[in-house]
C-alpha cells in the first residue's frame, strides 16, 4: 500500500460530514434513505434525501475487526453465521446493547436494488420489518449477455414506481432536471475515480487496489454531490504529482496481477504488505471498477437503468470471464487472485471453474483462496500464506 | 384397487423417478427438466416435450465438490451431481429457476460442465406487488415459451397451451383433493405417502397421474366412510421450508406420534396452488398464476408476508404446532426465519427449526428433537 496521502485529511473530513450529516438530516426530518451500493442514489439526492449505506456500515465494522462480534448478536437471533458478513454485522448491531462502531443509522426508508445480490433484499426486508419502515426494491433480472427491451422497459418502469413510491412517502416532488444534475455531477466523479485506477495501469505505478480500498468510500457515498468531484480530482493531482516525484505504490514493482472482487476488510493490511514484499502491485479488481461508471446526463433515467443493473455480478459466466480477462490485458497482469469469499455466494460461486478457464485462456497462474471480506472466524492465516508463498513462486 | 396397491405404484416411481422419462425419450419425444421451484411446465408440455423435475435426491456427493464450495446447499449440490454422473443426460434441456444467489449462479456451472444441450434459467420478478412485475413476468414467459419452440422445433400455440393448463390444473385440484381428504382424516394413508403422491407428480405423465390418483381419491372417500372411530390421536403438523428431504424425515414425523396436515413447501403446497385462469389468455394467465403462489423465500411478498402466512396456515389446518425444515446454507429461508418464529412465538404456537440436507440420512438428533417435540405439544390444538 502507498505511503500515507495527503488526501487522506479531506477524506476523513468529508466521511466525518458524511455522518454528520446524517445525524443532521435526522435532526431536521429529512428522511433517512438506507440504499444499496450499487443504486441510482442519484434519484435520493436529486430529492433532496439523506442515502445512508448500510454496506458501509458493514464494511467499516469488518475492517474494524468487530465483525464477529456483532454477528453473534444476530447469530443468537437464529441468523446463522454463513449469511453475508454485512447483513450480519447490520442486523447484529440493529440487536445489540453495545455498538463498537457507533450504532447504525435506523431508516425511515429502505431501497434496495437485487442487482449484487439475493443478500441485499432479504436483509433489507428483515430490517424493514425490524424498524417497521416501508421497503422498496428495484428489481433487476439476470443480464446475461445483451439486455433485452423486456428488462430495460421493466428497470425503467420501476424507476417511475419507484418515484411514485418516493414522493408518496416523503411528500417531496421529483424533480427531473434536478436529475440531470446529480447525474451530471456522478458522472464527473465516476469518470475521475476511473483516472486515478488507471494509474495502476502503468508501471511502476503510483496507486493500486489496496489503495483504491482506502479510497473509495467518497465514490460510494458522495456519488452525485460536488464532493464526491472536488475529492477525485484532489486525489488525481496528488497521484500526477507522486508520478512525478516518483514515489510508487510498492518499492520494488515486479509483478502485477488482478484481484477479483471484495478485500478482506479485516486483513487488508496484511494482504497489502503481503504482496507489497512479494514486489507484486494488485492493479485491479471489478469490484473498485463497480463505480467507474459512466453515465449519460443527457438521458437520466435511461442512463441509471443502463448502468446499475449491468453490474458484473448480474451478468453471465461468458461475461464476467471477458470482463477479467479484459482487465487482465489491460493492466497488463501477470495472474490473478480469484477471491472464494463465504459471505458473498453470487461473485463466489463458480470461480473454480473459472480459475481453469481463465488459465487456460490467457496461459496466467490464478489461485482461489477461501475466507470471507468481514469474519475473521472464517480465516485461516496459517493456511493462507502458505498458498500465496506457492503462488509467488509462480509469478515469473 | 386397494389404496396400498395404488401407492405402490406412485412410490414406485418416486423409486426410479426416470424411467417414464427415459421412455419418453427412446420413443422420439423430447424431454426437458427443471429445478425446483416454479418453472412453469405448462410451456413444456405444451411445446410436445416431457417436462420432469430434478429434486437432486442424490447421496455420495463427490464430482460436484470440486465445482462447489462446501457452504453451496444440497439441494445444487446434489443436482449437479447427477448432472456430473451423467444420470440426467438424457434430457434435452434443463430450466433452472433463479430463486437465490446459489440457483443464479447454478446455470453457468451446469452449462460449463453437462452435456444437455439447452440450459436456461427462469428469471422470475422478485417483487410480486407492483404492476411492472406482471408485465415482465409475461415477456420472461414469452422468452421461454420461443426458446422451448425453438429447442423442440414445435410452436406453442394458445390452443395446445390452454390444453396443458387444463390437464395441469386438474392435477392440482385432484392433488388439494387428496391432500383434503388426508387432513380431515390423517389415518388413512401416512404422511411420507400422501407427500409422495405430489413428488411422484413431478416425474409422471399427469394423464397417468391423474388416473391413479382419482382410484387413490375414490378409494380413500371410501375407507374414511367405512372408519367409525373419527377420533386420530396423531398430533397435527404445519411444516415450512424447501424440500421434505430426506424422505425418512417424514417417518420420523409420524413414529413420533405426528402428522403433517400443512405444508408451504416447494415439494409440497406450493406446487399444487394456484391454478391457471383457463379462461384467459394463457401467457397471463401463467404469470398470474406465479405472482399469486403462496408467499416464500425467495421473493417479496408484502400483500401477504410469511409470518401472516403460516400464522393462518397453522390456525386453518388445526394444527398443534409448526416444524420449519430448513436445507442447511439455505440463505433465503435463514433471513426469514427469525421473523417467522417472532410471529408464531407470539401467537403462542409452538414450532421447532430443524437442519437438513438432501442426500443425508443421518437423522438420530432430527428424532430425538422430533420425539421431545410432540411430546411437549402433545394433541391438544391451538386455542
Amino acid at each position: 500500500m502507498s505511503e500515507p496521502f495527503k488526501t487522506a485529511a479531506l477524506m476523513k473530513e468529508l466521511m466525518a460530514k458524511y455522518y454528520d450529516l446524517g445525524e443532521e438530516s435526522r435532526r431536521k426530518g429529512i428522511p433517512v434513505v438506507w440504499v444499496t451500493a450499487v443504486f441510482p442514489v442519484e434519484i435520493i439526492y436529486a430529492m433532496d434525501l439523506y442515502p445512508y449505506y448500510p454496506e458501509n456500515f458493514g464494511a467499516l465494522a469488518s475492517a474494524r475487526k468487530v465483525a464477529d462480534k456483532l454477528s453473534m448478536a444476530a447469530e443468537a437471533k437464529g441468523y446463522f453465521n454463513d449469511l453475508c458478513g454485512y447483513a450480519r454485522c447490520g442486523i447484529g448491531d440493529a440487536y445489540s446493547l453495545e455498538h463498537p462502531v457507533g450504532k447504525i443509522l435506523s431508516p425511515d426508508l429502505l431501497l434496495c436494488c437485487n442487482t449484487q445480490c439475493g443478500s441485499l433484499p432479504k436483509w433489507f426486508e428483515a430490517a424493514g420489518r425490524f424498524y417497521n419502515k416501508p421497503y422498496f426494491l428495484w428489481d433487476s433480472p439476470m443480464i446475461e449477455d445483451e439486455t433485452s427491451d423486456i428488462k430495460q422497459n421493466y428497470l425503467i418502469k420501476q424507476l417511475y414506481e419507484l418515484i411514485d413510491f418516493l414522493e408518496i412517502t416523503t411528500k417531496r416532488r421529483f424533480d427531473i432536471n434536478k436529475l440531470q444534475e446529480v447525474v451530471a455531477l456522478s458522472s464527473q466523479a465516476t469518470a475521475l475515480w476511473n483516472d486515478c485506477l488507471e494509474m495502476a495501469a502503468l508501471k511502476p505505478a503510483p496507486f493500486g487496489f489496496f489503495d483504491a480500498c482506502i479510497h473509495m468510500a467518497p465514490i460510494v457515498v458522495w456519488r452525485g454531490r460536488q464532493e464526491a468531484v472536488d475529492y477525485y480530482r484532489q486525489l488525481k493531482a496528488e497521484l500526477e504529482a507522486r508520478l512525478e516525484k516518483k514515489i510508487y505504490a510498492i518499492p520494488n514493482e515486479r509483478h502485477k496481477v488482478y484481484f477479483d472482487h471484495i478485500p478482506v476488510w479485516p486483513r487488508l493490511r496484511w494482504f497489502a504488505d503481503m504482496f507489497a514484499a512479494n514486489d507484486t502491485l494488485v492493479a485491479a479488481s471489478q469490484y473498485t471498477h463497480a463505480w467507474a461508471m459512466n453515465f449519460d446526463p443527457a438521458r437520466p433515467l435511461e442512463t441509471l437503468a443502463e448502468h446499475y443493473p449491468h453490474q458484473f455480478v448480474n451478468r453471465g459466466v461468458d461475461y464476467r470471464l471477458k470482463l477479467k480477462m479484459d482487465f487482465m490485458r489491460h493492466y497488463n497482469c501477470d495472474g490473478f487472485i480469484l477471491f472464494s469469499n463465504r459471505s458473498c455466494k453470487p461473485n463466489s460461486i463458480g470461480l473454480y471453474d473459472k480459475k481453469r478457464m481463465l488459465t487456460e485462456m490467457t496461459g496466467l497462474p490464478g489461485l482461489v483462496f477461501e475466507g470471507d471480506m468481514s469474519d475473521l472466524r472464517f480465516f485461516s492465516e496459517g493456511q493462507i500464506k502458505t498458498l500465496f508463498e506457492t503462488y509467488f513462486e509462480q509469478l515469473v | 384397487m386397494a389404496i396400498k396397491e395404488l401407492l405402490n405404484r406412485f412410490n414406485a416411481v418416486v423409486t426410479d423417478p426416470y424411467s417414464e422419462a427415459r421412455s419418453r425419450k427412446e420413443q422420439g419425444q423430447k424431454v426437458i427438466g427443471w429445478l425446483p421451484t416454479d418453472v412453469p411446465e405448462e410451456l413444456i408440455h405444451a411445446a410436445g416435450a416431457f417436462p420432469v423435475g430434478s429434486l437432486g435426491s442424490c447421496s455420495k456427493i463427490r464430482l460436484a465438490d470440486t465445482h462447489l464450495q462446501v457452504w453451496v446447499c444440497s439441494l445444487m449440490r446434489g443436482s449437479l451431481e447427477m448432472g456430473l454422473r451423467g444420470d440426467l443426460d438424457f434430457l434435452d434441456g434443463l430450466i433452472i429457476p433463479q430463486t437465490c444467489d446459489t440457483t443464479r449462479a447454478m446455470v453457468g456451472i451446469w452449462r460449463q460442465t453437462s452435456l444437455i444441450p439447452y440450459i436456461d434459467s427462469f428469471m422470475m420478478p422478485k417483487q410480486v406487488k407492483r404492476s411492472s412485475a406482471r408485465e415482465y413476468l409475461i415477456g420472461e414467459l414469452t422468452r421461454l415459451k420461443s426458446n422451448l419452440e425453438k429447442v423442440t422445433g414445435n410452436l406453442i400455440t394458445n390452443e395446445s397451451l390452454g390444453t396443458s393448463i387444463k390437464l395441469f390444473n386438474e392435477n392440482r385440484q385432484l392433488l388439494r383433493r387428496m391432500f383434503e381428504i388426508h387432513a380431515d382424516h390423517p389415518g388413512l394413508i401416512s404422511s411420507r405417502e400422501v407427500y409422495t403422491v405430489i413428488k411422484a407428480a413431478m416425474y409422471m405423465d399427469k394423464v397417468k397421474h391423474n388416473g391413479i390418483l382419482q382410484d387413490l381419491i375414490q378409494a380413500m372417500k371410501q375407507k374414511a366412510a367405512r372408519s367409525i372411530d373419527k377420533s386420530n390421536p396423531k398430533v397435527r403438523l404445519v411444516i415450512s421450508g424447501g424440500v421434505w428431504e430426506p424422505p425418512e424425515i417424514m417417518d420420523l414425523i409420524e413414529e413420533a406420534g405426528g402428522v403433517v396436515v400443512g405444508d408451504d413447501m416447494l415439494t409440497g403446497m406450493r406446487y399444487l396452488s394456484p391454478d391457471a385462469d383457463e379462461k384467459r389468455d394463457p401467457l397471463e394467465a401463467l404469470a398470474d398464476r406465479q405472482l399469486n403462489k403462496i408467499p416464500f423465500a425467495g421473493f417479496d411478498n408484502q400483500n401477504y408476508e410469511r409470518r401472516r402466512f403460516l400464522h393462518n396456515l397453522v390456525r386453518h389446518t388445526e394444527a398443534a404446532g409448526l416444524i420449519f425444515l430448513h436445507l442447511k446454507f439455505c440463505e433465503p429461508e435463514n433471513y426469514d426465519y427469525n421473523d417467522m418464529r417472532e410471529a408464531l412465538n407470539s401467537a403462542g404456537i409452538p414450532n421447532l427449526r430443524l437442519e437438513t440436507e438432501v442426500g443425508n440420512p443421518s437423522l438420530g438428533q432430527i428424532r430425538t428433537r422430533l420425539e421431545a417435540f410432540i411430546e411437549m405439544i402433545g394433541g391438544d390444538p391451538i386455542e
